[in-house]
């Protein structure tokens, strides 16, 4: 009786972890192709917190990686009790951490310096006006893709 | 005592019986992912992903935090306006080589207002050493020790393993490639994990034709940022063409390789710092002082019109074979000794996109750098002659046919 509970609690979270990968790997491979898109057209692109980059190398090389990790989202949602399948997964949501991280931690080496005319540090102002939104797809992505985490650990 | 074979066997049986345990094998997330990582469909994007983040935080730290935020500002505002006044004979010879060479304005000599112009050795030059390679071969060879540790590079070198066949090597050149993105110096030794002449001749010949090193890059990142992936794009284009073309023409044999690939491992701190650490002693003891000893050779050619001299002669090849204008002639020759001050005097002439891209290009396959040249020396001086035959070919081939696609796109 306790396994057949057990059994069923296993199979709920199964599926919520599938319509939950789906759909982020909906909504990032659609980011995916807006960044690309936007790249491609050479206008950037800002609507409330939402930030796309027109540059070639955070919008289109970025762009692809984006895409890239919601095809794994997407492929992998299917059949996601497979270690295989969970792995990619996984790995769509290490790509979203390798945007998002190098999105940050290009946020952090703008924030510290004080500018050309400035001071040699930036002002308690400046640097915290460097984290304000708007934001790039991958650091948007970022929260949502750590949901992983959780079914990393709690994989039977 | 000896013993028969049946009671070795038996003895081997029983051994095996007490410390072997037999079961189901089952993959683990970390074996999952690491499979994922080598499949070229899988693998590829991620390879994509790493060298994103790679590239971003190479220019986030040293372009942007260490070279902009705190070096140009330590050298162009307090160093270099003190070292004009404090070094005595202002106008003389040795004042041009060591501190800033000027300008004259309405026939009087003004002196330069930053270390990128001064081209002096203790301006231009200590501020390429310390304040732009410094920052890019530190944050390269941490970046590149950390794939190591964490056990990327065998997988990447895999991944690479049929492409880089079509050029004579096999996947294991991916490590003198990248570390000649650092400085070529120690890619050049690095060929030394190829197994056969052919392939130690390829590779050895494409990294100092192709594989532009950290203070290239890094005064690339600096002058010509939003240019940096075309040029980047031609050089890898030519890699493989070049490559492909050594592979078919160069006696010799192209073996395949075996790899052991270790899992996913957490890196040590200790490991990564010893590694960083040895990679840039290893800079600061054999191109540290090629850096400072061109800046003062490249001023002293400029003073004594050798550099203007070949300039001229060869203008008409790099006008009329490379499309690039006549003022890139000095920068192009200097380039033999500095490339990254050649990038950056190119920068500041009046020239197309298109001309920039072609003119960079031309100063990366152009020659091996000073500190290159005598390491290659060092494996023989057969092979750098042939290298260096193999790069006169290929400046004018290459050059020549950037030039001719440009003509076709209309921007040349």
């Amino acid at each position: 009786m306790a396994e057949q509970s057990q059994s069923q609690l296993q199979s709920k979270s199964s599926s919520t972890a599938v319509i939950y990968f789906a759909i982020l790997g909906i909504v990032t491979t659609a980011f995916g192709l807006a960044d690309i898109l936007v790249a491609a057209a050479g206008s950037e692109f800002s609507y409330g917190i939402l930030e796309i980059p027109n540059d070639l190398f955070r919008g289109g090389w970025g762009g692809f990686i984006v895409l890239f990790a919601g095809l794994f989202y997407l492929s992998g949602a299917r059949n996601i009790g497979d270690i295989h399948q969970f792995a990619k997964v996984a790995m769509g949501s290490i790509l979203i951490w390798i945007m998002a991280g190098s999105d940050i931690f290009a946020m952090i080496t703008e924030s510290i310096p004080g500018g050309e005319d400035g001071p040699w540090f930036n002002t308690l102002d400046g640097f915290l006006a460097t984290y304000a939104s708007p934001y790039a797809p991958a650091i948007l992505l970022l929260p949502f893709s750590l949901v992983v985490i959780y079914y990393i650990y709690h994989r039977d | 005592m000896t013993l028969s074979l049946g009671e070795r066997w038996t003895l081997i049986d029983r051994i095996s019986k007490e410390t072997v345990t037999f079961g189901k094998y089952e993959h683990t997330l970390k074996d999952a992912v690491g499979e994922l990582t080598v499949k070229p469909l899988t693998g590829i994007p991620v390879a994509i992903a790493i060298m994103y983040c790679f590239w971003s935080v190479f220019g986030s730290f040293a372009g942007t935090l260490m070279t902009d935020g705190f070096f140009v500002k330590l050298f162009d505002g307090y160093w270099l306006p003190w070292i004009q006044e404090a070094f005595p004979g202002q106008g003389s010879w040795l004042y041009a080589i060591m501190v800033d060479a000027g300008g004259f304005e309405s026939g009087e000599f003004v002196l330069s207002d930053n270390c990128f112009e001064a081209f002096g050795a203790l301006t231009s030059g200590l501020f390429v050493a310390i304040g732009v390679v410094l920052p890019a071969i530190f944050i390269f060879y941490l970046m590149l020790a950390l794939l190591e540790d964490v056990g990327y590079m065998p997988r990447l070198a895999v991944l690479l393993d049929t492409v880089l066949h079509r050029v004579g090597l096999h996947g294991y050149a991916i490590v003198p490639t990248i570390l000649s993105l650092g400085c070529n110096v120690p890619g050049v030794t690095a060929t030394r994990i190829l197994e056969t002449k052919k392939q130690r001749f390829i590779m050895m010949t494409l990294l100092a034709i192709f594989i532009p090193c950290g203070a290239q890059i890094g005064i690339m990142e600096e002058v010509v940022p939003n240019l940096l992936g075309w040029i980047l794009l031609y050089l890898i284009i030519g890699y493989f063409i070049f490559g492909y073309i050594l592979n078919k023409i160069v006696p010799g044999k192209a073996p395949e390789f075996l790899i052991d690939v270790p899992p996913y491992r957490k890196p040590l701190l200790n490991n990564v710092s010893k590694k960083v650490w040895g990679r840039i002693a290893g800079f600061f003891k054999v191109a540290l002082p090629f850096v400072m000893l061109g800046c003062a050779i490249v001023s002293l050619l400029y003073l004594l019109g050798v550099i203007q001299f070949i300039g001229d002669l060869l203008a008409p090849i790099f006008v009329g074979w490379f499309g690039v204008p006549k003022e890139t002639a000095g920068p192009l020759v200097a380039a033999f000794l500095r490339k990254d001050l050649a990038v950056a005097q190119l920068s500041v002439i009046e020239m197309t996109e298109y001309q920039l891209i072609t003119a960079v290009v031309l100063v990366s396959i152009y020659f091996p750098c000073v500190a290159t040249f005598a390491m290659m020396l060092k494996e023989g001086w057969k092979e750098l002659i042939a290298a260096i035959g193999v790069l006169t070919i290929v400046v004018f081939a290459y050059g020549g046919m950037i030039h001719l696609i440009g003509i076709l796109l209309g921007v040349a």
